[in-house]
């Protein structure tokens, strides 16, 4: 055994780790239960309560009294940029062409039922059930998770290494990853991970020190830890949380320390334009910048994120819109990563999507721009949403626009169905569980 | 007569209220047993422990165990919320022991105090970790595994319990 510097050994192993990947190059293993659409599923929850009018209307400040309109959503939605009473600072789309022209855009779609709040707007995405549960609720959902449905009704059973839910910040998110329900729970759950903790200046702080032990030695350690195991009737199986198995948890272990090294010694990529400083970066850009690294590491067939910086809209409309504006941008940074690797290019498809709207009428208060603030109190309008279906051409409808104010079309909870669809396990989830019904309009 | 019928209801009532006197007693149940060298609650089988540390407990005790002083207030929430960031608890409790190990202030007997005294090394470790005293055949076995390996080290032992399911309970 040596003492190190934490992360020599484990960026070496890490790259031995990944010069074999473990996953073929269609991201596969085994033979799913269905047919599939695409092998891997990105869903970036748009989320922090996101009005219509600013998002998929282009208004940008008319809600304010301003004549001035425009797209702020320049990487997903066509429509030119605000050109006055700019109170953002624009950045040069990373996309040439943008998404809605490579796949489906539902441009009416509704939270129909319960509280139009960020816990709830979460797990209604995740669970394809509505909730009325109360914001705050370290609890797991009572509905099984879009990752349970996943890896227990995919053949093989798949392993959490595959499928992974990576929030913007913690609070009651964590408890997204699995469900209580007692045909799923933990064994079937998500790898959770908030970058921001894990990798930003707690990590750096604590994890930095770490020993580490030669594989024989690993093999005395796990010699003893066995004997002092079969002398307590109780498995760690009891301990909350999801369970990885041995070669996942050293996958994920040399992971976090490769990660971390990437970190502190500036290497990693982030979602800024040429020229941006990184004092520019939100909290939504950096668990962008850490989800493409467990896309470039593991190549999940299932990860979900969401952003959530939107949510200053209740106290800040100026910082919603920029907001707003750079969430754009990440994601555009993201699909054009994901196209750009060999696994994943024209084997993915990503899905965006509020996790709910914002009221059509504002709060009292009014930000340093004299712009008027607004909350998400369940009104019409926090109900409306949008969802943007990308993908390969020969999977997913091109340039197609779908609903409208008149005749909306889909609901937050058809994003389950929907992601189930994609990746084939959609007709062995049993009956009942699930409302909501596929986006087939996005298929072609 | 009247005296007489008075001295007797007196009688028959003190009689009747000495029958129902009730005799109380205090029964006292320890939890564990006070082990006599160090100020520490043992239990008498790891069967007593029922109950999964949180992940606050867990890192609080670790940090204990590994240092014999107390965990700073914020170093303990950090290191909760560092916790509370990934979703394979097993997994971060291993990174956080092996981060804990590192650092300077660890204090764990050197290998040769281990096998200067194997039998009260084992004994301390199990009362370290487990908070009990080993079986006879935990002993023996440990007493054996280091005897017969001279390239095992206590800080392998440390881990080997730390990650056990058993320090996982209390």
């Amino acid at each position: 055994m040596k003492r190190r510097t934490f992360i020599k050994k484990a960026g070496i192993a890490t790259a031995g780790m990944l010069a074999a990947p473990y996953l073929l190059p269609s991201g596969r293993l085994f033979a799913g239960t269905g047919d599939r659409l695409a092998n891997h599923v990105v869903v970036v929850l748009f989320a922090g309560g996101v009005r219509h009018q600013e998002s998929i209307d282009q208004s940008y400040l008319s809600a304010q009294g301003f004549a001035t309109t425009g797209n702020l959503l320049q990487n997903m939605l066509v429509g030119n940029a605000p050109s006055t009473n700019l109170v953002y600072s624009p950045w040069q789309p990373i996309l040439s062409s943008p998404l809605v022209k490579q796949g489906t855009l539902f441009k009416e779609m509704r939270y129909a039922t319960g509280p139009t709040g960020h816990f709830n707007g979460h797990t209604a995405a995740i669970t394809g059930n509505y909730t009325d549960v109360s914001l705050n609720l370290n609890l797991n959902p009572d509905f099984p998770t879009v990752f349970e449905y996943y890896r227990k009704h995919t053949d093989p059973a798949r392993s959490a290494i595959n499928s992974w839910w990576m929030s913007e910040g913690l609070g009651p998110y964590p408890a997204l990853n699995y469900s209580r329900n007692g045909m799923y729970g933990p064994m079937y759950g998500a790898n959770y991970l908030r970058p921001a903790t894990t990798f930003g200046s707690y990590g750096l702080d604590y994890l930095s020190d770490a020993i580490t032990f030669q594989p024989d030695d690993v093999v005395k350690i796990n010699s003893m830890k066995s004997f002092l195991d079969k002398n307590f009737d109780k498995t760690a199986a009891d301990y909350p949380g999801i369970i990885n198995t041995p070669e996942d948890r050293e996958k994920i272990k040399s992971f976090i320390y490769q990660t971390l090294n990437k970190t502190s010694t500036n290497q990693i990529e982030w979602p800024l334009p040429p020229g941006i400083s990184t004092a520019e970066l939100t909290g939504d850009l950096v668990n962008m910048a850490y989800a493409w690294q467990v896309l470039q590491n593991f190549a999940p067939e299932l990860l979900v994120i969401n952003s959530f910086d939107l949510d200053a809209c209740h106290f800040n409309f100026t910082d919603y819109l920029s907001y707003m504006h750079k969430a754009d941008y990440g994601v555009g940074w993201l699909w054009d990563k994901i196209q750009h690797d060999p696994v994943l290019a024209n084997d993915t498809i990503l899905i965006c999507m509020p996790d709910h709207g914002r009221n059509e009428l504002p709060n009292s208060v009014y930000d340093a721009n004299g712009l008027r603030a607004f909350d998400h109190t369940s009104d019409e309008n926090s109900r409306r949403l949008f969802a943007l279906i990308v993908g390969p051409a020969a999977r997913v409808k091109q340039d197609q626009v779908v609903g409208d104010l008149i005749n909306p079309v889909g609901e937050t909870i058809d994003l389950v169905p929907t992601v189930a669809h994609i990746l084939g396990f959609h007709e062995y989830i049993p009956g009942g569980l699930l409302p909501g019904r596929i986006l087939e309009e996005a298929f072609v | 007569m009247k005296y007489f019928k008075s001295l007797s209801a007196l009688l028959l009532l003190s009689i009747l209220f000495s029958g129902c006197k009730k005799d109380i007693s205090q029964q006292v149940l320890y939890d564990n047993v006070i082990y006599e060298v160090n100020p520490v609650s043992v239990y008498a089988n790891n069967a007593e422990k029922v109950k999964q540390k949180s992940s606050e407990q867990f890192i609080s005790v670790l940090y204990s165990n590994l240092t014999n002083k107390s965990i700073p207030g914020d170093d303990l929430n950090n290191l909760a919320e560092l916790a509370l960031s990934f979703g394979d608890k097993e997994l971060m409790n291993r990174v956080l022991l092996e981060n804990m190990l590192g650092e300077p202030d660890i204090k764990i007997p050197t290998n040769e105090e281990m096998r200067s005294n194997i039998e009260a090394f084992v004994n301390e470790t199990y009362l370290r970790f487990f908070l009990r005293n080993p079986t006879p055949y935990e002993k023996y076995f440990f007493k054996d595994l280091i005897n017969k390996d001279a390239s095992l080290t206590s800080e392998m032992v440390y881990v080997a319990f730390a990650q056990s399911n058993e320090y996982l309970f209390y």
